[in-house]
């Protein structure tokens, strides 16, 4: 064996060696890494393209079904080079606002619908109605109720990709256990209030201690829904005063408490993790959104079907927010036109997007035999003509935490309901005192 | 050049690097956050940022919110870490009367959870303690059952199916089981390596004198590990002050905010609402506290 100068075995890397072999090593991981998370298929080669980085917090299965949509798009569009970047939700917002007041905003993002006022009111975002028209996206083909959403003084300031309703995911196995079937033998979900109610009778205990009828995953959405079934809601139209403690509301809100601490057929909320004893196969029936279905395509011991949720009152409603894509308000010249191409792209091929677990927006597109299959997708789209969104305002964070606090006690028996609204009442009008000062003061300067 | 000179040059020289990443990454975002406290800075807000003095520290003494998140962070700084303390020491000492092979394996199962990142250990427990569907009251309950059918007058107090995090009192007290377990490691190593450092002749003088066990403990193990106590407090309460990803992910501030710790409602002032020059204010108010209580804790635990 060949000796070094040193005595020691030229076939034995040298520390020098070493070190720079793991140079590369760390260069190669995270270039592998930089490339797997900027998903748009590597680094422009072409220094021609145009390039745009989208954002999105789609970090589930969901990035994945984008991811796909995105490869075609770089694949069918030479000139242009989207980079996606998904950072998750929770802090997705937050490097979002901070990325724009440094003027480093992407060129494409998305955006919550319910989230669109607050980007709207900083000035982040550009009007996208010359997206739409011939040859470009049909204004028609959006859904009434979710179009408008996205209008802000007269002019759309995104363009919707999706809505994620609120629908009834029930456990096949244990309805028919418990007799909640049609003629033909087949689990009938609850439609209304008495079948519900009968419905959680006849589950509650039926595989054991633990087994319950219902069980309420998200407060904010599920209890938002029964609320929006009883006719009210927590703003005035104009936004410019709470209705959080409405008769109505206090009503549909006492309703819900009586199901846990009257009743008892329901247990205490959890939050999200009762979803747990739903795919434990120990819950009927829960409320959740279409994006949950991913969870339950890949659990292969769980007979579960999907349903509009059951009314509860007198109107039809379902929690719902959408997926909105748009562009940074400064964008022009040729990143401009890749971004909108890209936009339109997109918007045409969601029914890919649906695939993933989502509700494409486009009508067209939910006329088809493809998206007439996803069945999930499929029955909680019969809910879209009464999807209800949450107040869009400038501070739905804010009014959110006084909302979601108010239910809480209410539906923990902590405080009566009426006193718990009332609260959330006189703190929600504080933060509108504040901001209605703000933009006063703002205005006159 | 004189040669203490050429030495100073030489310290300055090692301590450089880490000098200068202090200045960028610490005492420029403190000054910067003090500056900020006394600006109205709201992120989407149409006003530009202007100063407002005091307006922000006066809005906090005000805000019941505030009082409720500081009275939470002290609530658990003062129950968690004595138990950490306590439980750590007991730990160390128990580990040190073990063979050195046994003594690898305690400190590496103690020292486990802390490699785990707190978005991982704050899932997992989350679904451990979920009272219904969790691992936690899997087991529990059917053993508190069969204890409740043997001795029936227990029914009234105990509850079979343990409310882990759906009432306020088990809420932090799951918080600060889970704390423990996942921070443990550091003090116990930290405490041993301070058992190791009391000479063996102080104990055999000891046992001449007839001293046996807890007086061996309180006379000689106790005052001579002080320093190294003092460290751990001092450590551990600073790091309890800033506890965020526990409560964050397992209760996310609930129920009804009965865990939502200081940190928590300033990330949500400043990052939700973005309230930057509040969450600042607040920020600085929470530093003052924190050193207050160190200071406390330097003078009670110093040796005289």
């Amino acid at each position: 064996m060949p000796l070094n100068s040193a005595g020691k075995s030229s076939d034995q890397p040298t520390r020098r060696a070493l070190l720079r072999s793991a140079a590369y090593g760390a260069g190669a991981l995270l270039y592998s890494a930089a490339a797997t998370q900027l998903a748009g298929c590597g680094i422009d080669e072409n220094s021609s393209a145009v390039t745009l980085r989208f954002w999105n917090g789609f970090t589930g299965p969901d990035g994945e079904a984008m991811l796909g949509i995105i490869r075609k798009f770089n694949n069918d569009h030479p000139d242009i080079h989207v980079i996606m970047q998904r950072i998750p939700w929770d802090v997705y917002y937050n490097k979002l606002f901070v990325a724009g007041l440094g003027g480093r905003a992407p060129e494409v993002f998305i955006i919550h619908a319910d989230t669109l006022s607050r980007f709207w009111r900083a000035k982040f975002i550009r009007p996208m109605d010359d997206l739409t028209g011939p040859g470009k996206l049909p204004a028609d083909d959006f859904d009434p109720n979710v179009w408008e959403k996205v209008l802000h003084d007269g002019h759309h300031y995104a363009i919707p990709l999706d809505i994620h309703l609120l629908g009834m995911y029930y456990n096949r196995t244990l309805l028919k256990k418990a007799g909640i079937v049609d003629s033909a033998g087949n689990p009938a979900p609850p439609v209304d209030r008495p079948q519900f109610m009968d419905a959680l009778r006849r589950l509650k205990g039926i595989t054991g201690p633990d087994s319950w009828g219902f069980v309420y995953t998200w407060l904010r959405t599920n209890i938002y829904t029964v609320i929006r079934q009883n006719g009210g809601d927590l703003f005035t139209p104009d936004h410019s005063a709470t209705t959080i403690n409405s008769p109505r509301n206090i009503e549909a809100v006492q309703f819900c408490a009586d199901l846990v601490l009257k009743e008892k057929l329901v247990p205490s909320p959890q939050d999200f993790d009762s979803w747990i004893g739903f795919r434990q196969g120990k819950v009927g029936m829960c409320w959740e959104g279409i994006y949950m279905l991913p969870d339950l395509q890949h659990q292969t011991d769980l007979d579960y079907g999907a349903a509009p949720a059951p009314t509860l009152f007198a109107h039809h409603a379902a929690w719902c927010n959408s997926h909105t894509m748009c562009l940074r308000a400064d964008l022009k010249g040729p990143e401009l036109e890749a971004a909108k191409k890209f936009i339109i792209y997109v918007s045409n091929n969601s029914l890919d997007w649906a695939a993933g677990g989502q509700i494409p927006i486009r009508r067209s597109l939910r006329r088809t035999k493809r998206f007439a299959e996803m069945k999930a997708q499929s029955e909680f789209a019969r809910q879209i003509p009464y999807a209800a969104y949450m107040p869009s305002v400038p501070f739905i964070f804010e009014y959110q935490s006084e909302y979601d606090l108010a239910i809480e006690k209410s539906l923990r028996g902590t405080v009566p309901v009426a006193a718990a609204l009332n609260t959330a009442a006189i703190n929600i009008t504080k933060i509108i005192k504040r901001y209605a000062t703000n933009n006063a003061a703002g205005k006159s300067k | 050049m004189s040669r203490t000179r050429s030495r100073n040059i030489t310290g300055y020289l090692l301590l450089a690097p880490y000098l200068i990443l202090f200045l960028v990454f610490m005492v420029l975002p403190l000054v910067y956050g003090l500056i900020l406290s006394f600006m109205q800075y709201e992120m989407i807000s149409p006003l530009p940022p202007h100063f407002v003095g005091l307006s922000h520290y006066i809005a906090a003494f005000h805000d019941h919110y505030f009082w409720k998140a500081m009275s939470v962070t002290c609530i658990f700084v003062f129950i968690s870490v004595p138990i950490t303390i306590v439980l750590a020491l007991a730990l160390a000492a128990g580990i040190e009367r073990t063979g050195p092979r046994r003594q690898n394996l305690y400190r590496l199962a103690l020292f486990i959870p802390m490699m785990i990142t707190i978005s991982v250990a704050g899932i997992l427990w989350r679904w451990f303690f979920n009272s219904e569907f969790g691992v936690f009251n899997g087991y529990l309950t059917p053993m508190l059952q069969w204890f409740i059918h043997c001795f029936p007058f227990l029914a009234k107090v105990i509850n079979p199916k343990i409310p882990w995090l759906l009432t306020p009192n088990w809420a932090m007290a799951s918080i600060i089981l889970m704390t423990i377990w996942w921070t443990i490691g550091a003090p116990v190593v930290i405490l041993e390596a301070g058992l190791k450092q009391i000479p063996a002749a102080y104990y055999e003088a000891a046992s001449l004198d007839g001293a046996v066990g807890y007086r061996r403990f309180f006379y000689i193990t106790l005052p001579l590990l002080r320093p190294v106590l003092l460290f751990v407090t001092v450590m551990s309460a600073v790091g309890a002050f800033q506890i965020f990803g526990q409560p964050f992910i397992i209760t996310k501030g609930g129920p009804e905010l009965s865990t939502r710790v200081m940190m928590q409602y300033i990330y949500e002032t400043s990052f939700n609402n973005y309230r930057l020059g509040y969450g600042a204010a607040m920020s600085w108010l929470l530093f003052i506290v924190i050193a207050i209580f160190s200071i406390i804790q330097f003078r009670v635990l110093r040796e005289k």
